[in-house]
């Protein structure tokens, strides 16, 4: 009966309970469209920098990473090459041999990180063939080299033109190679667009005058495979060699994770304040207009503690109105445009510059459902307790003749 | 006759305002079972301060009430709740009935503060619409009712509880008076019947006029006190 009642009353006033399902149902709709977003931006982000750049992870000499000197080439590569491709997680492997030099063009000099890959390895670890805006993706021509748009505006050189790619020798002298670009690559990434020349790996290896040297080896890993595990692993095996997983290679990848989700945190917060204050608005208002009403209850023998129920259930009662329709609209808005995605196109210039990709595409996971539900329905009951409180504060006497 | 209510030297001062006002001034009252007892006087007397400390209301500032002899002037508040439900049927001057729920409902929620089965609840709320000649109204809400059908309804939900007596401030002020003299005969009907013991305050004259025992009440004292 008490709940008979309570539900009775969240009718009463149809236009300002309609309000407040109204606002929990935008807010949390709000939550959950932000929350897909923002998760599609940063696995966008994450997903766009593992898939061109970083790969899940890398191994080195334990040396390399601190000058990337040529001469710490990772010892046994074979061994590991053979131990990687018998593993069920491990995707694609690619080796490169990297050195530091300068690019020239008959205009400008500057500096420049040269990987030497093999294309088709490369092509199925980092898609690089499908960057290649202008020009082929190594043509079987003498030497070529794919660099990077901005790189080739600074150097104001075009598909085919000649570059001097020049760097030390494993001896320390200074060698230079002629090399044509083949193709212009259209990168989201700084790195490429700015500061990579690939090559192929045997035109650079031959030049170092190291033939079989590898620097680092890059692998993908199949869906929902514990990077982390995999790396710790393989740092078991080859202890000689250093294996880095993309969290550890690109910290500032797993920084941005912890602050999207802490931007989603606050995103809660201030959506769930506003709920807040509307829902102790409107039970307030409920309550203070029925004042008389609950003076008599409390006068013929309703207990303070039943009243207090009472007007909990009627807040709870109004969110499990609201609650599942907003959650509708939420899952409806990000299902939709989890298939169709959201085209940021018009904005991407600034987008793509700091590495986003153009087309996002909203998803959240069960537990980000219950997690909004969960806060809604807390955020109900303790913005309700107010209100309830606020009701049993009268004398029975003094409410009945409080007009 | 029982005595049901004893009121022994209750006083009452409220300090609210920057002059105290003594509401009650010292009344000593013995209220019988099955008595049909008006309270009069004009208005500002104390009428409704009586009935509210001889309800379990309010408390008195001096004196005690003695119900069933027990003293209910040192119960606490939570106590008091209890007993109420129990012991008291309350009739108020208006706003009494729950808005959103029906006329039978409305008398079967004091049975559910109680805790009877719902099949006893049922049959009790039907038994009293029905004296009330309200069963036809049985599922309609308050706010489709006449004044006088709501305060038939709500001296149906005093009667729902069983009480030892139903204490009713002004249960006709708001009524036009064929209504206010309907519901009387009704009270005063039910009051031979059933023995139940009424004590209610008034103003109207013809109300007053069905009353056995009117107790008259001026600057919170009793100046007059007749059984006929
Ligand atoms: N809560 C209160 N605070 C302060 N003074 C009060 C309060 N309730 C009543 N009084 C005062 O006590 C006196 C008695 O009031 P009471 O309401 O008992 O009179 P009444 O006989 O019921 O009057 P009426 O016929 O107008 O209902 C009045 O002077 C009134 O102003
Ligand atoms: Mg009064």
């Amino acid at each position: 009966m008490l709940a008979r009642i309570a539900w009775r009353n969240v009718w009463r006033n149809k236009a300002r309970s309609g309000v407040v399902i109204g606002s929990m149902i935008v807010g949390i709709w709000a939550l959950a469209f932000g929350g897909g977003f923002m998760q599609s931006f940063l696995t966008g982000y994450i997903q766009s920098a593992i898939q061109h750049e970083i790969s899940n992870g890398q191994i080195h000499h334990p040396e390399f990473d601190k000058d990337q000197n040529i001469k710490y080439s990772i010892h046994n590569p074979e061994k590991i090459l053979t131990y990687l491709s018998q593993q069920k997680s491990v995707k694609k492997i690619c080796e490169r041999s990297i050195v530091n030099g300068m690019i020239s063009s008959s205009r400008q000099a500057t500096g420049v990180k040269i990987v030497g890959v093999d294309p088709e390895e490369e092509a199925q670890v980092t898609q690089l063939g499908s960057l290649v805006a202008d020009g082929e993706y190594f043509p079987h021509v003498s030497h070529p080299v794919l660099i990077g748009e901005k790189l080739a505006e600074k150097l104001k050189v075009k598909a085919k033109s000649k570059v001097v790619l020049t760097f030390q020798d494993v001896h320390g002298n200074i060698t230079a190679g002629r090399f044509r670009v083949a193709g212009i690559l259209h990168a989201a990434s700084l790195v490429i667009n700015e500061s990579s020349a690939f090559v192929l790996r045997e035109d650079i290896n031959q030049l170092l005058g190291i033939p079989d040297a590898v620097h680092e080896i890059a692998y993908t890993t199949t869906v929902g495979t514990d990077d982390l595990a995999l790396s710790n692993q393989l740092t078991k095996m080859f202890p000689d060699e250093k294996t880095e997983s993309w969290q550890e290679l690109s910290p500032s990848l797993v920084f941005m994770q912890e602050w999207m989700g802490a931007i989603l945190k606050i995103l809660i917060v201030i959506i769930m304040l506003a709920l807040a204050f509307g829902i102790i608005n409107t039970m307030l208002m409920a309550v203070l207009e029925r004042i008389r009403e609950l003076g008599v209850l409390m006068a013929l023998g309703m207990k303070r503690s039943r009243v207090f129920t009472m007007i909990m259930i009627e807040t709870i009662f109004l969110s499990l109105v609201g609650g599942p329709l907003g959650l509708l609209a939420g899952y409806a808005t990000v299902s939709y445009l989890g298939e169709k995605g959201i085209d940021l196109s018009n904005y991407s210039k600034g987008l793509e510059a700091i590495g986003y990709e153009n087309i996002l595409y909203p998803s959240l996971g069960l537990t980000d459902y219950s997690q909004i539900v969960i806060g809604v329905l807390i955020t109900a009951l303790l913005a309700s307790i107010y209100p309830a409180w606020k009701a049993i504060q009268y004398d029975p006497v003094e409410a009945i003749h409080s007009l | 006759m029982a005595t049901l209510i004893q009121a022994t030297e209750v006083s009452k001062v409220y300090h609210k305002t920057t002059v105290p006002v003594n509401a009650l001034n010292g009344v000593t009252l013995r209220i019988e079972e099955g008595e049909f007892t008006a309270i009069v006087g004009p208005s500002g007397c104390g009428k409704t301060t009586l009935l509210n400390i001889l309800g379990g209301l309010d408390h008195p500032t001096q004196g005690k009430v003695e119900i069933d002899g027990t003293d209910i002037t040192t119960m606490k508040d939570s106590d008091l709740i209890d007993f109420r439900l129990h012991t008291i049927g309350f009739v108020f001057q208006a706003y009494n009935l729950i808005p959103v729920l029906t006329a039978k409902e409305n008398i079967e929620f004091i049975m559910l503060l109680q805790k009877k089965s719902k099949k006893e609840r049922e049959i009790r709320a039907i038994e009293l619409l029905t004296r009330m000649g309200m069963v036809d109204k049985a599922n309609q809400r308050p706010g489709e009712l006449s004044g006088g059908q709501q305060q038939r309804v709500a001296v149906a939900r005093a009667l729902a509880s069983n009480p030892r007596f139903i204490l009713a401030d002004e249960p006709t002020a708001n009524l036009d008076s064929t209504s206010a003299s309907n519901l009387l005969d009704l009270m005063a009907e039910i009051n031979r019947e059933q023995k139940a013991t009424f004590v209610f305050s008034t103003h109207d004259q013809r109300v007053m006029d069905k009353a056995r025992r009117l107790v008259t009440l001026r600057d919170g004292a009793i100046i007059s006190d007749i059984t006929r």
